[in-house]
């Protein structure tokens, strides 16, 4: 431990002190052009959409290395803090990575400067992070494409970004997707808001389950990289809600429940 | 001039006198259990005594409110690099006490061209298994642990008394209201022992005063959180229900 006797500059940025612990965030390794023959974990379906009472998260479980599928666990949904969550697609130890710095970064802001970073803020820090890692995402290494969501407590409502490899921030109004498997679904998704029973925004929470639970669901069918549920296995889909309260996961029994009715044919 | 140890003795002693005596304005911060997790609470002329530092981690401090900081900021570095690093399970106040400030702080003290900090401090916990611990560090370095709850203040002879008046009540079977009453009343008392001082001429000589002037700080450390930092600051209603019932 040291006693700083100069003035604290960096007013609660956890990047530059996990910089100054010796912490580096993994450079383009130099030489290497491409995966040399080596495949990484990663295939997905993500999903984010605004409905009547926040934003609706949800992602499927399977990790994917070429046409293995690693594993079928998978949390995809990560709270970051009490009104904000992550979703990934892409190379899950650079996301999860990802997710533990800016979990990190929002509470020692929060801690240190007695008030919570602005939205704007934590959407910033999230493109830094993305910005840094672009050597390793342009080897194919360490691609992350993630959907951002939360609670602005200023403008009292639920924000959705989604960003691209570089680190740059799109608002999402209605609905977003990313994974391997979100083509299948985003054409699902705007037929939905613009023709189907109502808006997205309109709709209530079982409703918007429903929808997630189908979509994910329709995008398996048509994505070897995104999971199945498998509820003989007890493994659903991650279904998170996020409001003016912060976010809920779905537990197990509710998800099930919620599947059940929602895979019924008619 | 510090070659002879006698000189150097000599010099520690006048440190302990100088930050005694600069400490003695300091109001008192009570940590206690109760039947859902730990509180910790004191008044004080400008907010600045109770702190978050990590997720079932909570700070008290008197002194001069650089050095209070200065701490703070410290314990909130260690704490989050640990977390980071390993998890927030390997981030105790046993660790960040007894491998991080302490021994800092001893040899802060002992190295007598140095400016001594001015502090006293509380370290919470509530435990992943839902234990309380709290500790009591001085400016020297020193820590102390305590299993029912614990007290700092500017003077010794009243962080005494405290600590034994805590000990003769089950805080941990009561309620929120009620150990946020009884700690609040211990807070009053306790101030009748207090030196008489020019300076402190100033301080609310009622509870009602401390009320009116003075910023009533408290936190909870609560296994009833459905979150993974359990702290949380007490609310409007429960300061108003604690003035209703001890005013």
């Amino acid at each position: 431990m040291k006693f700083q006797s100069e003035p604290n500059t960096f007013a609660g940025e956890f990047f530059e002190l996990l910089e100054n612990s010796g912490y580096r965030w993994p450079a383009k390794i130099e030489g290497v052009t491409k995966q040399n023959g080596f495949t990484v974990p990663q295939g997905t379906t993500v999903l984010a959409f605004h409905f009547k009472g926040g934003v609706l998260v949800a992602g499927d479980r399977r990790a994917t290395a070429g046409n293995s599928i690693m594993y079928e666990l998978c949390d995809k949904v990560i709270p970051i803090d009490d009104y904000t969550l992550m979703s990934i697609a892409g190379v899950p130890a650079t996301a999860f990575e990802m997710a533990r710095v800016l979990s990190h970064n929002y509470e020692y802001y929060r801690r240190s400067q007695l008030q919570s970073m602005s939205t704007e803020g934590k959407i910033r820090a999230l493109s830094k992070l993305l910005k840094e890692n672009v050597g390793m995402a342009v080897q194919g290494l360490g691609v992350v494409s993630p959907i951002f969501a939360t609670y602005d407590h200023a403008l009292k409502k639920s924000r959705i970004h989604f960003y691209d490899m570089l680190g740059a921030d799109f608002q999402i109004r209605t609905h977003t997707a990313t994974g391997s498997g979100s083509q299948i679904i985003r054409g699902i998704l705007e037929h939905e808001d613009l023709w189907g029973e109502k808006p997205l925004a309109e709709r209530t929470r079982e409703q918007a389950m429903t929808l997630a639970i189908r979509l994910l669901q329709t995008a398996a069918l048509f994505d070897s990289a995104t999971g199945q549920a498998r509820p003989e296995d007890d493994i659903y889909p991650t279904l998170a809600t996020l409001t003016e309260e912060g976010y809920r996961f779905l537990d197990d029994n509710e998800t099930a429940k919620i599947f059940k009715t929602s895979t019924e044919r008619s | 001039m510090f070659e002879e140890p006698y000189r150097w003795m000599e010099a520690v002693s006048t440190r302990h006198n100088y930050v005694q005596e600069k400490l003695k304005m300091g109001q008192p911060v009570i940590a206690v259990p109760y039947n859902e997790g730990l509180l910790i609470f004191g008044f004080a002329p400008q907010p600045g005594k109770i702190f978050e530092i990590y997720d079932r981690i909570a700070l008290g401090g008197v002194g001069h409110p650089a050095d209070v900081e200065r701490l703070r900021m410290n314990l909130l570095d260690m704490a989050h690099l640990e977390g980071f690093n390993r998890s927030a399970q390997d981030v105790t106040s046993a660790r960040l006490l007894q491998f991080g400030i302490a021994p800092a702080l001893k040899q802060n003290f002992e190295e007598i061209q140095r400016a001594p900090y001015i502090i006293r401090m509380l370290l919470v916990e509530l435990t992943n298994e839902g234990h309380p611990n709290f500790f009591r560090m001085n400016y020297d370095g020193h820590w102390e642990t305590f299993k029912n709850g614990t007290a700092i203040a500017g003077e010794e002879k009243v962080m005494d008394w405290l600590q034994k008046e805590i000990q003769k009540q089950p805080f941990a079977t009561y309620p929120l209201d009620q150990a946020l009453q009884q700690a609040c009343k211990l807070w009053d008392e306790s101030r009748k022992l207090e030196s008489d001082d020019e300076a402190k001429k100033d301080i609310p000589e009622t509870l009602q005063e401390a009320f009116d002037q003075w910023y009533l700080e408290g936190a909870v450390l609560t296994e009833k959180s459905a979150r993974k930092a359990i702290y949380r600051p007490l609310s409007n209603d429960e300061i108003e229900r604690l003035k209703s019932s001890t005013v």
